[in-house]
């Protein structure tokens, strides 16, 4: 069964795919998140993701107020806490320290898409790919548990970068939406791929091994076909750009 | 140790002269200081620059050419520029036989997903090009790719910050034990999907020592 998915479509103003939006606690590019803001069909924070949410919308903050806000609560501002608050926003305290905000954050939000019944075809975080490595390996590990958690789509975007972990199996993603950037990529993290193959990119695979030490695909590049094909029998890492 | 060359960006204090430079940090830094009009005195003269020069402006690369500094072109496009650097630097260290305890890299950590993911896959290729220990230094983040064994890394010089990471990001670490980490592993797993160390800090002992079965990519905070 192969799984068809357009990554960019929830940056189109007409774009079909319904998703819930996560912010986490990173600096993100305004141009995204006001139409991501808009189009969600549920919208929380993770913690400090609040500090972000509150300082983008200055000046009309309760024109934007999250479903919730969960965390451990130790990066929110307590000023931004207690506007939250006052407006009436869930605030969920999360103290399992096994797991990082962003994981809770996932576990919460499919708990409320269940119990309210939502519809959706993906959920789109905000943040997580800049400032600390170690926070950027941690958004790419929750992208792993988010099996577990979720049968949705999670797909992380921060400034001109996206990520979105293929499980095994085939993958067709449409890259027309006039969004896409020149680059992407195939990122084996966490393990080797024995066998990947491509159709539509400037450099494809043929049942080959990707794996750091011997190749990743970076830097790579679309034909002009508008569709990528990827067949791979671990979990691999699709990156690519986003026109700012 | 080789002086190299923490050169931020001009504004901030701490300064040292620049021996060796990436095509990489060129594009960013030698564009940041050439046009920053530094008094001679100041300038910071790259000993070379390499890469397949599609992102150098032609102004700096005009500039750092009538300054006498080496331009090698490496059109290989299976290789990264910095793999292809580092080679070069190598090659470069034994010819001119300098004494030196390891190789530090500016930049590569930020900016395109794709691009520091294929600064981690140049790491692991340092193995096979130079016996020098490689990290790369962005903002507040450092990366060292810890091949197999044991590693005692001191963390008393005052500049690190308060978080740190072991990552496996190439493949699973079936076994790794560590001290000094305020979450420390006892002959653990380390794997996408089941445990991978962030946000970790430290003892007060100032030494962590990691023992790992296969290579773990350490990272840490850097004082700003």
């Amino acid at each position: 069964m192969e799984r068809v998915f357009t990554p960019l479509d929830c940056l189109l103003p007409a774009g079909n795919l319904k998703f819930c939006l996560l912010i986490l606690n990173q600096p993100f590019d305004r141009g995204h998140f006001h139409c991501l803001w808009s189009k969600a069909a549920l919208r929380a924070c993770a913690d400090g993701g609040a500090n972000h949410l509150y300082h983008i919308t200055e000046g009309s903050q309760d024109s934007f107020l999250p479903d919730y806000i969960s965390g451990d609560f130790d990066s929110i501002q307590p000023e931004v806490k207690a506007y939250y608050k006052a407006k009436g926003c869930e605030l969920i305290e999360t103290m399992d320290q096994d797991f990082t905000d962003f994981t809770k954050c996932l576990q919460i939000l499919q708990k409320k898409i269940e119990e309210k019944g939502l519809q959706i075809d993906l959920i789109v975080t905000l943040g997580g790919l800049g400032g600390r490595f170690d926070q950027t390996m941690a958004s790419v590990e929750t992208l792993f548990h988010a099996t577990n958690i979720t049968p949705f789509p999670v797909i992380v975007i921060q400034e001109s970068s996206l990520i979105y972990l293929l499980q095994p199996g085939k993958h067709k993603l449409q890259v027309n939406t006039g969004l896409e950037g020149s680059w992407c990529g195939l990122i084996p993290i966490g393990s080797s791929c024995d066998s990947v193959t491509t159709t539509g990119l400037r450099w494809n695979l043929a049942n080959q091994v990707l794996k750091f030490g011997t190749l990743v695909s970076t830097s790579n590049t679309y034909d002009n076909s508008g569709t990528v094909t990827i067949k791979t029998d671990k979990p691999l890492l699709w990156t690519m750009a986003i026109k700012l």
